[in-house]
């Protein structure tokens, strides 16, 4: 069963239109990679030098990676991954 | 663009979801707060008051965890998210620049939440809280009536 991919409004143009894709990776970097593969333009909008951008929120099976392993947190077939934007502004 | 989007012409607000927001607002003073607005066809129908993990007179930032437990929440009601609401401590009711630049996905214009009202409560006057709303999107801010029940 293949890690299944929640894709935020925001970035459904890349897929598509598509809510959710599909995909095999061994850890969260590899995944944008091959996101960046199947989807042009993925790994700018997730990455920056190598690491996911501020304000970008990535979720594996409901638990956030940067209390993980971040960008190296293993992922096995059947894991679901989530990108949620951050809520954040002020003044 | 979807239906709730069309629909988006006005926020309806009962008058204790009001309230609860003003209390979380009053609470976190001198400190922004923060917090979404779960509902259909934009009427509010749950208020989720949020943690501000980066808590100052000028900025707020949802907990990460909360954030996402919330949303899944709002779906499992079968709700949408509808509003996004935080306070100004000393300045209108109006998107700063680091709002519209938050409402955006990074070095982007596309919207990170394109259905959802931005309700900015100001509390320059915490005598007269003001409370307005918007929509960011298309790289511009629109006035969207907050209609209180």
């Amino acid at each position: 069963m293949p890690i299944k991919v929640r894709i935020p409004t925001p970035l459904q143009k890349l897929t598509n239109g598509k809510p959710e894709v599909e995909c095999s990776a061994k850890n969260v970097a590899e995944m944008v990679d091959v996101l960046e593969k199947d989807y042009p333009g993925m790994k700018d909008r997730l990455s920056e030098g190598g690491k996911v951008r501020r304000f970008i929120n990535i979720y594996v099976n409901d638990e956030d990676i940067r209390f993980m392993n971040k960008e190296d947190t293993a992922l096995k077939d059947g894991d679901s991954i989530s990108i949620v934007p951050a809520i954040a502004g002020g003044r | 663009m979807t239906r709730d989007e069309e629909r988006a012409v006005a926020l309806t607000i009962a008058r204790h979801d009001l309230t609860t927001i003003l209390d979380h607002c009053s609470a976190a003073y001198p400190n922004e707060a923060c917090g979404i607005l779960g509902g259909t066809n934009g009427r509010v129908g749950k208020v989720y008051p949020m943690r501000n993990v980066r808590p100052s007179p000028v900025s707020y930032e949802m907990d990460a965890a909360e954030q996402f437990r919330v949303m899944k929440d709002i779906r499992q009601a079968g709700l949408v998210l509808v509003g996004i609401f935080h306070s100004h401590i000393s300045s209108p009711a109006y998107p700063s620049s680091v709002d519209v630049e938050q409402a955006y996905w990074p070095g982007t214009l596309f919207p990170n939440y394109p259905e959802a009202v931005y309700v900015i409560l100001s509390l320059r006057d915490q005598g007269q809280p003001v409370i307005k709303g918007y929509l960011i999107r298309d790289g511009a801010v629109s006035d969207v009536p907050v209609n209180v029940e």
